[in-house]
């Protein structure tokens, strides 16, 4: 025999390169022993596929009930759960709309009236700071009560935005607030202006515990602005 | 039933169990369908080449359907520990193959005898020219089969009966391509002699 068993185990089961299985085939026709081998193992292998394959006809309808009805792995459920509704098809759209929305609510949102400087004092700005910045109370700007200098030589100016009232002193810049109180409902009807008999109890209090001297006239009130409520 | 055509005759089967399941096939939404489908889909396909190799196994034809439904029971309790980037039929092969062994071992330690090898009559005696011109039957191929040790039997029914290339094998039964080829070479001797060639 001039082939090994293995070569022509290999022919047999079509495992050789293309070029060597014609090679083979053709040497077979030369050599009957190598060709009788061959014969008796593609008989064999001939039989047991045709006899196993003959199974396939007999698939017992409890297998394929078996697939369909046997109980699955929980954490495939789980995992599988997850990975439907959690997939980055799905994250995307919805990471980006939290993202949109986030950076428009910064952008467009108004400043609020009160804030906190970095010392964690309470701090009138955006619409109110404006107000107390510039409006006067002498030419009718409805929120501002009175102005006058306190004991530590500050310009400060009592004031009412909607349900709060509150007394605000200028300093480094901005203007603290030093009180702040719920306005009750009759100072509603007292529309904007707060002359002292129309101010919370609280901030009449703090005026009180902190002016020195009288309010200023109309003539004051603009000079102080006009210095950019720099006080004393 | 005599069937030449293997698909042709198992999708009769599955047409004759679909006739029997009370859920209608209904065209069901891409979206609402069960992922699970798809698997238990290709778990089906995968019932007859699954059930040749654990009858090539186990040497009987009930022994080998109650490896594959053990098997199946088996792979969709553990599905979760299936990688699916890969081949759904290897990993149940080897589910297989691991249940039949394990059960060999735990029969041994129960002092089971192993009935692996059956002296049937006439089987042995079949002469070398009976077999080269008439069918062997399934009996006599798995009796043959019994003959061998588990690790040729398993090589025999993945590359002589299932068809799979060497190296599929190799891979599916975690060793090395040469060690393969030598156990179905000595599969080849042992079979010819067992049915008489």
């Amino acid at each position: 025999m001039e082939l090994s068993r293995e070569t022509l185990d290999r022919f047999v089961d079509g495992e050789l390169p293309p070029k060597e299985m014609e090679r083979v085939a053709e040497m077979l026709a030369a050599h009957p022993d190598m060709n009788a081998y061959v014969q008796r193992q593609e008989h064999l292998r001939g039989e047991l596929r045709a006899r196993f394959g003959e199974l396939d006809c007999q698939v017992p309808l409890r297998l394929i009930e078996a697939v369909r009805t046997a109980p699955v792995s929980w954490q495939w459920r789980f995992r599988t759960w997850r990975e439907r509704n959690l997939t980055v098809r799905r994250l995307v759209p919805a990471g980006a709309a939290l993202l949109l929305g986030l950076v428009a609510g910064v952008a467009v949102r108004p400043q609020a009236d009160l804030g906190a400087n970095a010392a964690g004092q309470l701090v009138a700005q955006g619409a109110l700071g404006r107000t107390l910045d510039t409006a006067l109370a002498s030419a009718g700007a409805g929120q501002i009560g009175i102005s006058f200098r306190d004991k530590a030589g500050r310009d400060c100016r009592t004031f009412s935005k909607g349900e709060s009232a509150g007394l605000a002193c200028h300093q480094a810049g901005t203007w603290v607030v030093e009180t702040l109180a719920r306005r009750t409902v009759e100072d509603d009807g007292a529309a904007y202006r707060m002359a002292g008999s129309e101010m919370p109890d609280a901030v009449r209090q703090a005026v009180t515990a902190s002016i020195e001297g009288a309010p200023y006239d109309a003539r004051a009130e603009a000079q102080a602005r006009d210095r950019g409520w720099s006080g004393r | 039933m005599i069937c030449n055509d293997r698909q042709a005759c198992f999708t009769a089967s599955l047409l004759i169990s679909a006739q029997l399941e009370e859920k209608p096939p209904a065209a069901v939404m891409q979206s609402e369908m069960d992922p699970l489908d798809p698997i238990r889909g290709q778990m089906i396909a995968l019932l007859p080449r699954l059930r040749r190799f654990a009858i090539a196994l186990t040497g009987s034809v009930a022994d080998g359907d109650d490896l594959v439904q053990d098997t199946v029971e088996r792979a969709l309790r553990n599905l979760h520990q299936w990688d699916a980037g890969t081949r759904l039929d290897s990993w149940m092969f080897r589910i297989a193959r691991n249940r039949f062994i394990d059960g060999r071992r735990s029969a041994r330690r129960e002092g089971a005898v192993m009935m692996d090898a059956p002296e049937e009559a006439g089987n042995a005696a079949m002469d070398g020219e009976r077999a080269m011109l008439s069918r062997m039957t399934l009996e006599d191929l798995n009796a043959a089969m019994k003959k061998l040790p588990v690790e040729q039997r398993e090589a025999v029914a993945l590359v002589l009966i299932d068809g799979a290339s060497y190296r599929e094998a190799a891979d599916l039964l975690e060793v090395p391509i040469g060690t393969l080829t030598s156990r179905i070479a000595r599969a080849r001797e042992s079979l010819a002699a067992a049915i008489g060639e």
